[in-house]
């Protein structure tokens, strides 16, 4: 050993290690990022065609060969989003077709309760913090949120693409009403994701496991300890009646 | 054009004069003589006759040109390059030789008033040099007392000065130059105009000033009270620029607005300069003019007054505006007024010329497959169902278009309950956040439920059951020197540097850890 090398902290110090557990798979986390790239990309490109009267707006679409391009941008995260959905439904169905969909993200009863004991958690009406498993309400509200809000603009948006193809079966209406659904839907879906989404995994706290696919065990324990107790087989609840308060 | 002073009227009337009088001086006549056709006008003796009548136009002159300005303030008074030189006196100087007014209508009536005073043109036409008293007096020029010598100023004397053209055409060209002298605004409007653009060109058929407004039998158009052309007029304006545009004038008089002016006199309706502009008619053809063409409708169909008149909206505009098409228009017409763009204007799918009411009954849009048609122009897969996706200038309300009012109620709702909610949700996550971080700062660091101690001596003491894919990370600080002597444990030292945790994937897989990953390995 050389003598340049730092002295080595004594035998008897403690070294704390940290357990992650996996939470996310690498094509969970693949569809996550295919999800902000194609969502940025259309918002980015459909706030100055919905706002076109607006001088921001015209300052970008100032001639019609512009408006084609941007037009063009859109309709090409539009495919990667509609190839994004594609697929997440059909691993769904194959999934559920070898009887291997886990029902983590399917709404039940007891979210409905959960968010009730987190309201009345919220505005310190009971000191009891509901048990959460793997999703808690929050993130399945958040999951089946933007489910719907996708749907609603990959269906409108193509119908706004294709509006001969469409009305050849629908009466013309819908397409000023997809106009309006498209539009206002991806304003909702913008404002939902910067208040609701960003405050939970950047604000609340910093939650990085759909990039890293991994949760901390004390996290796990603190936000999900019933997923913590069924991972581990470790009954969680002494920690959460210390943790939640 | 109102505010003019009479000083400078009767400077203006002088100096034409004497500028006529002084190249009329150095004239020849040229072409042809007019001694037999004018008897008294022998040419040894026109200056005496001339002579002759100063003495008794002189005082007239000055009389006429005050009652001009008192009692025809509308007549046009443009300054005139020479308005700073000193008003002449009636009486002529010796020097002038002639007063610029001595030379009245009916001397040159003497030779022109009579049919038959010809000019051979280089070209062999013949022009004719006859000008009809009654058409003069009742033009309105005529009617205010304007003299030939005022517009024909270089042939106030005789013998004229020579004048040659090429044709007649030539001629008109050159003689319509006289107008700008007093309609200096309109002449100047006029050289934007596609005529003036086309005459520059080498069109000499484009329109001038005469072939509207005629050379001497020109009519008085507005009202010299409001300025407003009179009903009369409105009539006349349509069929002026059907000498020259007549296959529109027929297609006009049969539209909704053609029909109402000519057969029911309507002065609502719009006639071809209320579109095209009066002296700068712009060349419709272009992008730029396209693109601001549904500014022109909307002059009318937004005046609430005049669309209450005949039970018309006036949200056609802004409908237009607040969809696809006119938004794209609008945008365009602000940013790239040039542009080429195939997104439509009103008269797209309303008719250029060919306007019908909606309502028509063979030709209106109300008329479904009527309407398809327009679509087709640009969508030619439309089909029956596509017209309906045009809302019709309607508002969106239960009974019109009530798929795009129900949206639009549901967005009312759902976006306050759902960001509100939201919100409350977010604020009320927060404040208890804040509290319980502020009351009690030490708890998480106390409670680290998966935090395990290690010594680098028990390394087998991990308290984690198997089946848990783990990765362990040793304690910032403490871990980068510190040699660990099982497997995992160095790998995790590896790692720390870094402090990634390891991917799934590059985990060694026991049958356990494989279980594990793929339970909780999607949704």
């Amino acid at each position: 050993m050389k003598p340049t090398t730092p002295p080595l902290p004594p035998a008897s110090e403690k070294v704390r290690t940290e357990v992650h557990l996996a939470r996310f798979s690498l094509g969970q986390r693949w569809e996550h990022a295919i999800l902000i790239l194609s969502l940025t990309v259309l918002l980015l490109t459909g706030l100055p065609q919905k706002y076109r009267t607006a001088a921001w707006s015209h300052s970008i679409l100032s001639t019609p060969e512009r408006v084609e391009l941007v037009q063009q941008i859109h309709h090409i995260a539009a495919l990667l989003l509609t190839a994004e959905v594609l697929y997440h439904l059909g691993h769904a169905v194959y999934l559920l077709a070898r009887r291997r969909l886990p029902g983590d993200m399917l709404p039940t009863g007891q979210d409905v309760r959960d968010a009730w004991q987190s309201f009345k958690y919220l505005l310190f009406l009971s000191k009891v913090k509901p048990a959460f498993g793997k999703y808690n309400f929050e993130q399945k509200f958040t999951y089946w949120f933007i489910f719907f809000t996708v749907g609603i603009m990959v269906v409108t948006g193509f119908i706004l693409w294709f509006p001969e193809v469409w009305t050849r079966f629908f009466p013309g209406g819908i397409i000023p009403a997809a106009k309006l659904a498209h539009s206002t839907e991806a304003i909702v879906a913008a404002v939902f994701i910067i208040i609701w989404h960003f405050y939970h995994v950047h604000f609340e706290r910093l939650n990085l496991s759909m990039f890293t696919g991994w949760l901390n065990a004390r996290d796990t324990r603190q936000y999900h300890p019933l997923e913590y107790q069924r991972l581990t087989g470790e009954p969680a609840e002494n920690s959460e009646t210390g943790e939640g308060q | 054009m109102l505010s003019r002073l009479p000083v400078r009227l009767i400077t203006k009337i002088f100096v034409g004069a004497v500028r006529g009088a002084e190249l009329a001086r150095a004239a020849v006549h040229g072409g042809f003589s007019c001694a037999g056709a004018c008897p008294e006008f022998r040419r040894d003796g026109a200056r005496s006759i001339l002579t002759r009548e100063i003495k008794l136009l002189g005082a007239c002159a000055l009389l006429l040109a005050f009652s001009l300005t008192i009692l025809v303030p509308g007549v046009n008074a443009a300054p005139l390059p020479q308005a700073g030189t000193p008003t002449p006196q009636a009486e002529p100087t010796a020097e002038t030789g002639s007063s610029p007014l001595s030379i009245s209508d009916q001397v040159c009536l003497g030779c022109h008033g009579t049919p038959g005073l010809t000019l051979n043109l280089d070209n062999g036409e013949v022009l004719e040099l006859y000008v009809s008293a009654e058409d003069h007096n009742a033009s309105v020029h005529g009617k205010k007392g304007y003299a030939c010598v005022q517009c024909h100023t270089t042939v106030g004397d005789y013998p004229h000065p020579p004048f040659s053209a090429a044709d007649s055409r030539d001629a008109s060209l050159q003689l319509y130059q006289a107008c700008q002298r007093c309609h200096t605004s309109q002449y100047e409007l006029t050289q934007d105009s596609v005529h003036a653009i086309a005459l520059a060109n080498g069109n000499n058929q484009a329109a001038i000033c005469t072939d509207c407004h005629t050379a001497h039998q020109v009519r008085q158009l507005t009202d010299p009270d409001s300025g407003e052309l009179t009903p009369e007029a409105r009539v006349w304006v349509p069929q002026t620029c059907a000498k020259c545009h007549n296959a529109i004038y027929q297609k006009y008089l049969t539209t909704v607005h053609g029909s109402a002016l000519v057969g029911e006199g309507n002065p609502d309706v719009p006639t071809c300069i209320d579109c095209h502009g009066v002296h700068n008619i712009e060349d419709p053809r272009t992008a730029g003019f396209r693109l601001q063409s549904p500014l022109i409708c909307s002059k009318c169909h937004t005046d609430p007054q005049l669309m209450a008149k005949y039970g018309l909206s006036t949200q056609v505009l802004n409908t237009y505006v607040a969809d696809f098409h006119g938004t794209t228009v609008t945008l365009f017409e602000k940013q790239s007024p040039d542009a080429e763009t195939n997104k439509p204007v009103c008269y797209d799918c309303h008719g250029i010329h060919d306007i019908k009411r909606v309502a028509d009954p063979e030709f209106g849009l109300h008329a479904s497959e009527n309407l398809l048609l327009r679509c087709q122009k640009c969508h030619p897969d439309a089909t029956a169902n596509f017209p309906t996706a045009w809302l019709s200038h309607y508002i969106p309300s239960a009974e019109n278009n009530p798929l795009v009012y129900y949206v639009n109620q549901f967005y009312k709702v759902f976006i306050p309950a759902v960001l509100g909610g939201m919100a409350i949700l977010v604020l009320l996550d927060f404040a208890k956040l804040v509290r319980t971080r502020a009351g009690r700062p030490k708890l998480k660091g106390v409670a680290l439920p998966a935090t395990v101690e290690l010594s680098p001596d028990t390394p087998g003491s991990v308290e984690l059951p198997p089946e848990i894919p783990a990765d362990i990370e040793p304690f910032p600080g403490t871990s980068a020197g510190t040699e660990l002597p099982t497997a995992p444990l160095a790998e995790a030292a590896d790692l720390a540097g870094e402090s990634q945790p390891l991917p799934p994937d590059s985990l060694p897989e026991t049958p356990e850890a494989a279980e594990g990953d793929e339970q909780v390995s999607h949704d």
